[in-house]
């Protein structure tokens, strides 16, 4: 049993973080139709970022079970780059999608190099306070407790973005210039402050996202580029544009990579990537695409 | 489209640029002006652009990085007894050594260790009058994939002239590398790099291409150290990085265990790719396997990452561990999550190690003060190539009565010994470095923030790395182990 559950919770802690990026992805692409790359760049921004504020809050006196808002604030700090990505992308809105692959990638290998400058080649870490909240035992697993907050956050979030979506005004914006632009224009609605704010959310998720994680792991070069492949098999699984599929896509793809590892390993890769092939040739839009939230 | 309002205030009538460009427009008799004006403009431009670039060149090669040019006549004197007099038949331009580190990428860390090794190599050796009165240059590239490091490496030896390469930590870089060592007749020292496979191919009779201790050694150095502290064990899982390393130091510890405990059972491992960071379905795994003793080969910031991921399932409650190469990042391995009583292993250097020689007090030194670190395995192998080189070049000088011409080089590097930053380290015959190997048993010890080792192992190359580069490894150890009185 306890072995059960202890796939059941590592599943589940993949997912969380798979998800809060693809859902960085989603918000963009489902408003704005932009493909954005990046949200592996802002991920790792998030992690490094994340890395340092918690590291210096505890140097400087911060009780250590609170580093897990440091994280979520630097998360958000973070957000103060999305005005500035949004305007190096604002040229390339309307055009092919080509373009707008080059571009997002181009700013991918950029901010590559400019956390390399920043922060140098080794790699960071918040030590041991992912130890701090110690462990819990869960029918006969045991769990770090600092993964049930991160699925706990990431869950939060998930019901947060479905509300916001469906309940606000904002949302019925957002929902709106996701589907028709040009109505929501000629309706008065700013949509070049909207393209701001959805880009800016988009960003402050990938970045909470890579926040959440560092404490478990640590910076690793290229752990953007990583992610992006893992967060294209999510967005492409649960389809493009939909909310609930970056949450049923990361589900999936975060238990296909569990599983796989607990039982047959060296297929731990291929089969995300048959699972994609699988939901392509059945679903070609993904399992909820089509949908705007 | 009718979104832009903000566009949509300013016309090009109400903009004092637009005002200029408009009355331009007009003035026809000036267009032509304007025109040369430009063309003068772009000329200028160019030529300055074109002044600048050769400039830069020049000054490129006096300030590349690390080691400057001296003036030898300000009167350094040897301190060994040599004359003070510069020798004879001996060149006065500086001594070019080019450098490939890695600079980005999990082996960024390691090359960075390396490159500060050669570094403070470098401005000892000048601060002593050079290589026989030679100042020595390093120009540095950098190694990142096969394809671009073999165009580095043919920039340095063909347009910057270098006299010899040392570098490189990649396992394929390093093998797409040596043929072009060959190729331009130029001694290549790497400080890392190349499993079993692919040598023989890539180097079948190198004149000029000296390796690293082969990579498998820290394999075996466990095997032999896991029958002496772990002799109870009954079940091994293992978990290595996915590539050739990972495959090689897995299977070569299977190998030479079961000469030792022939009944110990094998679980099958996990071959997690380099770079993962995440590991609790790996983790979970290993639990489920039921073993008692965990083999991991990792040698990057992954290694850590396990660990503390390990440790918040407390993993290790039930389990003894042995990780042949996370010393290579021992001062991230820190004591919260690193339990004592696991067998780790440094490669080459051990930087602890209980009887440290001058030249090791002195590196530690300034390294703590430069960099506020303690060095890894790394360092210690790029300085014996450093100063492998400088004594095989000294060696070559006294038997030709002139600077040695490359070929000479190489040949007296074969057999040099050397005091390394480890203690004496050599070439081989086959032109493979030769050391000492450290592990031992973690312990936390109050100096340190992060797991260090007590008792310090060292066992030898001699002992247990094959003979020969051509002997088949898994031949040689069935032959050859177990082996009486590697340790007490």
């Amino acid at each position: 049993m306890g072995d059960v559950v202890s796939i059941l919770m590592s599943g589940l802690f993949s997912a969380a973080i798979l998800f809060l990026v693809a859902a960085g992805l989603q918000l963009v692409f489902g408003v704005m139709k932009i493909f954005n790359l990046a949200v592996g760049s802002f991920y790792a921004l998030g992690a490094f970022f994340g890395a340092t504020l918690v590291n210096w809050a505890v140097g400087e006196g911060l009780p250590q079970p609170l580093f897990f808002f440091g994280l979520l604030i630097a998360g958000i700090l973070l957000g103060v780059i999305g005005p500035v990505i949004e305007r190096l992308l604002r040229p390339i809105y309307d055009r092919d999608e080509a373009f707008q692959l080059l571009l997002t990638f181009a700013i991918v290998l950029m901010l590559e190099d400019i956390t390399m400058m920043i922060w140098g080649s080794q790699p960071r870490s918040t030590g041991s306070l992912y130890l701090v909240y110690g462990t819990v035992n869960l029918l006969g697993a045991t769990v770090p407790v600092y993964n049930l907050f991160v699925i706990a956050a990431a869950g939060t979030i998930a019901v947060g973005i479905g509300l916001l979506l469906s309940r606000t005004a904002f949302g019925r914006v957002l929902r709106a210039a996701a589907d028709k632009r040009e109505m929501v224009q000629s309706l008065g609605v700013n949509t070049r402050r909207l393209y701001v704010i959805v880009f800016s959310l988009g960003v402050v998720l990938s970045t909470i996202g890579g926040a959440l994680v560092i404490p478990v792991t640590a910076t690793m070069s290229e752990m953007g580029v990583e992610l992006i492949v893992e967060a294209f098999a999510v967005v492409v699984i649960g389809g493009l544009g939909s909310m609930r599929g970056a949450l049923v896509g990361a589900l999936v793809v975060g238990y296909v990579t569990t599983l796989s590892i607990n039982y047959y390993p060296p297929i731990e890769m291929l089969v995300i990537y048959l699972v994609v092939i699988v939901v392509l040739v059945i679903k070609p839009r993904g399992l909820f695409g089509g949908e705007t939230a | 489209m009718l979104a832009d309002e903000q566009e949509a205030e300013t016309g090009p009538e109400e903009n004092s640029l637009g005002k200029g460009i408009m009355s331009m427009q007009y003035r026809k008799s000036n267009i032509f002006g304007i025109r040369v004006v430009l063309a003068l403009v772009i000329i200028l431009a160019m030529a300055s652009f074109a002044l600048v670039g050769c400039g830069d060149d020049e000054v490129a090669t006096d300030e590349t990085e690390g080691t400057t040019v001296e003036d030898t006549s300000a009167g350094t004197e040897s301190t060994d007894g040599a004359s003070a007099e510069a020798p004879e038949n001996v060149p006065d331009e500086p001594l070019k050594i080019g450098l490939l580190v890695a600079r980005s990428g999990v082996t960024a860390p390691v090359g960075e260790a390396a490159h500060r090794a050669v570094e403070w190599w470098a401005e000892r050796v000048n601060a002593d009058g050079g290589i026989l009165g030679r100042q020595v240059e390093l120009l540095v590239e950098e190694e990142s994939n096969p394809q671009d490091t073999v165009d580095r490496m043919r920039k340095l030896v063909l347009e910057d002239e270098v006299s010899a390469v040392l570098g490189l930590i990649s396992t394929g870089v390093s093998l797409a590398t040596a043929p072009i060592a060959e190729e331009l007749e130029t001694p290549l020292l790497m400080w890392d790099g190349t499993t079993q496979d692919g040598v023989e191919e890539t180097m079948p009779d190198p004149a000029y291409t000296f390796r690293s201790t082969d990579n498998e050694t820290e394999a075996i150095a466990a095997a032999v150290l896991t029958a002496k502290y772990f002799p109870d064990t009954k079940r091994i899982v293992g978990i290595a990085n996915d590539y050739s390393y990972g495959h090689d130091t897995w299977n070569t510890y299977q190998a030479v265990l079961s000469k030792y405990m022939p009944d110990v059972e094998f679980v099958d491992a996990l071959f997690p790719e380099l770079g993962a960071t995440e590991f609790a379905s790996h983790i979970t795994a290993i639990q489920q396997s039921g073993a008692d003793l965990l083999f991991n080969s990792f040698w990057s910031g992954d290694a850590p990452v396990f660990m503390k991921q390990a440790a918040a399932v407390n993993l290790f409650d039930d389990m003894n561990a042995v990780f042949t190469t996370a010393g290579g990042v021992h001062t991230s391995l820190e004591q919260d999550f690193v339990p004592e009583g696991m067998l780790l292993g440094y490669n080459t250097f051990y930087f602890d190690m209980p009887e440290k020689s001058d030249l090791l007090e002195e590196f530690l030194a300034d390294y703590q003060e430069a960099y506020g670190d303690y060095p890894m395995y790394e360092a210690n192998n790029a300085y014996f190539t450093a100063v492998a080189y400088k004594a095989a070049v000294e060696a070559a000088y006294e038997e030709a009565g002139e600077w040695p011409s490359n070929e000479q080089v190489a040949e007296a590097l074969v057999g040099i010994e050397v005091e390394s930053l480890s203690g004496m380290m050599h070439y081989d015959d086959s032109k493979r470095m030769q050391g000492d190997f450290f592990q031992g048993i973690t312990v936390h010890s109050e100096d340190y923030s992060f797991a260090t080792i007590d008792p310090v192992e060292q066992l030898s190359t001699t002992d247990i790395m094959k003979p020969t580069a051509d002997t088949d490894l898994l031949q040689w150890i069935d032959e050859s182990f177990p082996k009486e009185g590697l340790v007490e």
